[in-house]
């Protein structure tokens, strides 16, 4: 089944579900859904259109919001399916019981964009250091490093 | 009565050091867990303070061994999100840098495998032959490691007639030297019994933990991303997607093996047909707000940049993810119920980018409870003496040829 063909069938099948879908490069089919959906849309792509390898989860800062792409392939078409979550409440399901390789995406994000991941089967983190202060999610945009000044032991 | 054993992390030179802890039950291990993040170096981040021109040697330096990977996958992102289309001859040059790098990959990975199973002289040979490799890499592009032949439109320089010939010549020696191989894999069985049955993921597994690369084809799944979605000239090239049934590292290195004779037959057919032009062309520096989702075939697996520009000179947002990532779920499903012995051989049969690490590892005597320090070596050298004891059904298995 090429891309225009899954196109069809997800603005067919699923046009209730999602809020919109768009052809956006060749092979590539961009999909924006409701936070609460993701979880049923997901398993929707998986059992019906065999997508089944999650290659990542994408964080992107965009201010007021982050976006979460999950990056869904099979073997002819990718799919880019998008979730907003506002920043003064930044939760998104874990979607492990459906592909249960996406533990340590969600890991990731986590650590790096400071998203709670409901559901998590393993909250640890994953990157971070141990002594890494809390509230501090490098991603960000507002995140800014500054380099602590150096302190010898021992020294002057 | 349980036991926790913590191999790593290891040297902090070495991208992607992981720290590995097994619960153990004897020698049987019952429980494993990563702790990732010893050489985290914030690439992402520093990305997004970058130009797209200095972004690409940023990329090329996540990797030591797929440089290459890396900035392909970054450039032909970028090239898409600019409209530009690459000049052809640049695109042949860039695939035939990919094949070479693959084939040096493979060489080191067969190497590593063979000691990791206690064949040493294997080791030897391979590395001697990937020198071949790494000397057209240095002849060609004037690198050994970070060859730095990509650039928004093409690649930085051209090849000429004479070493044209002189890869086509290597190429000879390489494919009657990995025939060779072949005719020793198939006629040792020591080699193969030591493989066989080893690091076992069933294919429901190896999809459900969304593995990549050869860890995934040895599993049975034809998936390939320079078939699946082809990028740069690899709808022009005919080649096989290589794949294995047996589910083990024996089925890994099958896989890898054939890649190589594939790779070779590529390289050929790259050089034998490569385009008259010009090997770039311009770039813009800016680019327009959009995104793009890059892929691409490293040789441990699929390889994916996500950009997304915002009109200035910089991106938005840089995400990478590594072939290996995508295969530490797999790997700890593949440890799980497995020997202690089979760890090094297990870990090294994902290809992680960690190669040549002196790992430590702390074990506790289940009978005495004490316990004592060994050395990555030494760790072998037990793994090795423990399957010369042991009398293995599996010795009779065949090379899957």
């Amino acid at each position: 089944m090429n891309s225009e063909a899954i196109f069809e069938k997800i603005n067919g099948e699923i046009k209730d579900k999602i809020l919109e879908a768009a052809i956006a490069a060749p092979r590539r089919i961009s999909v924006k859904v409701e936070r609460g959906q993701l979880l049923a849309v997901l398993a929707y792509l998986k059992d019906q259109l065999q997508f089944t390898h999650l290659a990542t989860i994408s964080g992107v800062d965009l201010g007021e919001n982050f976006e979460v792409i999950y990056h869904l392939s099979n073997d002819t078409t990718t799919i880019l399916l998008r979730i907003l979550t506002p920043r003064a409440e930044p939760k998104i399901p874990s979607v492990c019981q459906v592909i249960p390789g996406a533990i340590l995406y969600e890991r990731e994000l986590q650590d790096m964009f400071g998203l709670l991941v409901e559901n998590i089967p393993d909250p640890r983190r994953l990157l971070l250091c141990d002594d890494w202060p809390q509230g501090q999610y490098p991603l960000r945009k507002d995140w800014k490093f500054n380099r602590p000044a150096e302190i010898i032991p021992g020294g002057k | 009565m349980e036991f926790k054993v913590s191999l790593g992390p290891q040297h902090p030179a070495l991208h992607e050091a992981v720290s590995l802890r097994m619960t153990l039950e004897g020698e049987i291990i019952r429980d494993a867990d990563l702790k990732l993040g010893y050489s985290h170096r914030g690439i992402e981040k520093l990305a997004e303070e970058r130009t797209f021109t200095q972004n690409i040697y940023l990329t090329e330096r996540i990797c030591g061994i797929c440089s290459h990977s890396h900035t392909t996958c970054f450039v032909q992102g970028v090239e898409q999100l600019m409209e530009l289309i690459p000049a052809r001859r640049g695109l042949y040059i860039r695939t035939l840098i990919a094949e070479l790098e693959r084939v040096h990959s493979h060489l080191l990975w067969l190497g590593v495998a063979g000691q990791e199973a206690g064949f040493e002289s294997f080791f030897m040979y391979t590395w001697r032959d990937r020198e071949v490799v790494m000397d057209i890499l240095d002849w060609i592009t004037g690198n050994r490691v970070h060859y730095a032949m990509n650039t928004f439109g093409g690649v930085r320089r051209d090849i000429d007639e004479l070493q044209k010939k002189k890869i086509l010549d290597s190429l000879d020696l390489l494919t009657k030297r990995t025939e060779y191989y072949l005719k020793i894999g198939a006629n040792e069985p020591t080699f193969v019994g030591r493989l066989a049955g080893v690091g076992k993921l069933s294919r429901e597994d190896a999809i459900a933990l969304c593995a990549v690369g050869p860890t995934l084809r040895a599993s049975g799944v034809p998936m390939d991303v320079r078939k699946d979605d082809p990028y740069a000239v690899y709808n022009e090239i005919p080649f096989e997607v290589c794949t294995a049934d047996s589910c083990d590292v024996l089925g890994r290195a099958v896989v890898r093996v054939k890649e190589l004779i594939q790779s070779y037959k590529m390289i050929e057919f790259l050089l034998k047909n490569l385009p008259d032009g010009p090997f770039k062309v311009k770039a813009p520096r800016k680019v327009k707000p959009n995104e793009v989702y890059s892929r691409y075939e490293a040789p441990r697996g699929e390889n994916v940049h996500y950009i997304k520009s915002n009109g200035s000179d910089k991106p938005e947002r840089l995400k990478v993810r590594a072939p290996t990532l995508a295969n530490y779920t797999a790997t700890i499903k593949m440890l799980k119920n497995g020997f202690i012995a089979d760890i090094p051989l297990i870990f090294a049969a994902i290809d992680p980018c960690i190669c040549c690490a002196e790992r430590l590892v702390q074990l506790d005597n289940p009978r005495s409870g004490e316990s004592k320090v060994l050395s990555f070596s030494q760790l072998r050298t037990m793994a090795n003496d423990h399957y010369k004891k042991v009398n293995l059904l599996k010795k009779e298995a065949v090379w899957p040829f």
